[in-house]
């Protein structure tokens, strides 16, 4: 699994993150954790808004931070 | 030195004692509804889809309202916008327009600095972002090779249901009410009608909102408190201790009156130094007292959140320095001569 966070270094972005980072360890997802800080590649993901988490090319958030549980949820139903 | 960091933590005081509760709660539980109740990808697909200059143009000034709040969300939104197929002016009036006068900075100054500086605000604004999307476009127009959106418009969502709107309807008369009714008298009276004006829009949501909402109503509020607070009593201090440190006949002299230099310096203060949301406005508050001329203090509101030098930095980043140079000269040009303009003609007695 590939989970990028899209933004470009804010606050926001960072809890982001961290908030992924979290929710992968809780589930035990070894995933592939990346930061995209480049505008260009938003508008080709498809990304509107930042903080955005895109996971293996699907935007599951953006523009908040999704909670710790809210990530968890959208994984888990990923994954079944 | 002792004095100036009394200086500094007294304009501290101040500011906490008369701003906290009747004027910054409520922004900031304004600009978290926003967030959490305005589908903003809604707009933002309004805005990327094919239409003449003049709708787009006006569209996008309205839109950067409701869009973001500060320089470092909207350089994504923007270059989203224009890497996916929206012209340039479009791109570049929501850079300029979204941290120039967003909704949260325009009731803000209005509380602080008068109705009538608020307006100023975002006709100039306004006026200034339908010039630079002239120019952007006229500039860069033939370069821009970005995929063209195709022509049909798919059904879109709501922007805002109507009960979250009526929220924060309700959210905004409670920042509003207590600074524009109650102009004198003990501050005990403005707290009233914000607690009064507070439970009202409390209750309300509590009955027409799920608790979903509302919590993520509230996450994003405390956002904004640890993005802008701790910025904003940084800022009140710096300003309490240049108030103590620059004589008045200095600033009386290099930003009084309302001069094309005075409007031009008071431009490139702005332009150069980054100010975060909202700070702009006890900054040139306290400017006026000492002295400073209407028009610059308006140029100096209007491109102080919305031009920085790292801000520079990053449009040159994504957008080219090309870009970067002529959107930087045009605005300071223009924050010059409205500046002038409104200082002389509008302002005037």
């Amino acid at each position: 699994m590939n989970i990028a966070v899209f933004g470009m270094g804010c606050p926001k972005c960072k809890a982001t993150e961290q908030n992924v980072r979290e929710a992968c360890k809780a589930l035990g997802i070894d995933a592939e954790v990346t930061h995209v800080a480049d505008p260009r590649e938003f508008a080709r993901a498809g990304v509107r808004m930042t903080p955005a988490v895109v996971v293996d090319g699907t935007v599951l958030f953006s523009g908040k931070v999704p909670t710790v549980e809210e990530l968890k949820e959208a994984l888990q139903k990923l994954r079944s | 030195m002792r004095d100036v960091v009394v200086a500094g933590l007294l304009a501290l005081r101040d500011y906490v004692a008369t701003h906290v509760l009747t004027c910054l709660v409520p922004a900031f539980l304004l600009a978290g509804g926003i967030v959490s109740f305005v589908n903003r990808e809604v707009i933002l697909e309004y805005l990327g889809e094919k239409r003449s200059k003049l709708s787009s143009f006006s569209l996008a000034s309205i839109a950067s309202f409701f869009v973001a709040a500060c320089s470092c969300t909207v350089i994504p939104v923007a270059s989203g916008l224009y890497f996916g197929g929206a012209s340039i002016g479009v791109a570049f009036i929501i850079l300029w327009v979204a941290p120039a006068t967003n909704i949260l900075a325009l009731t803000y100054t209005g509380s602080l600095l008068g109705a009538s500086m608020a307006l100023a605000r975002v006709v100039a604004a306004i006026i200034m972002a339908f010039l630079v999307g002239s120019t952007m476009s006229l500039v860069f127009q033939k370069e821009h090779t970005a995929p063209a959106p195709s022509g049909e418009s798919q059904p879109k969502g709501a922007i805002l249901e109507k009960r979250s709107a009526l929220l924060l309807f309700l959210v905004l008369l409670s920042l509003l009410l207590p600074n524009y009714l109650i102009r004198s008298g003990p501050y005990l009276h403005k707290v009233i009608l914000w607690a009064v004006l507070t439970v009202l829009f409390a209750v309300y949501a509590k009955l027409t909102l799920p608790p979903k909402a509302i919590r993520e109503w509230l996450r994003e509020t405390l956002w904004f408190v640890r993005l802008i607070f701790p910025l904003l009593l940084l800022g009140v201090f710096v300003v309490g201790v240049i108030g103590k440190l620059l004589p008045k006949t200095w600033i009386r002299a290099w930003l009084g009156g309302n001069s094309i230099r005075s409007s031009f310096l008071a431009t490139l203060i702005g332009a150069i130094s980054y100010f975060a949301t909202l700070t702009e406005a006890p900054f040139v508050s306290t400017l006026m007292k000492l002295g400073m001329g209407k028009g610059p203090a308006l140029a100096l509101l209007l491109t102080g959140p919305g031009l920085s030098l790292p801000n520079w930095l990053a449009i040159a980043r994504v957008f080219g320095g090309k870009k970067a140079l002529v959107y930087v000269t045009t605005i300071v040009l223009l924050g010059t001569v409205v500046g002038w303009f409104f200082g002389n003609f509008i302002f005037a007695p």
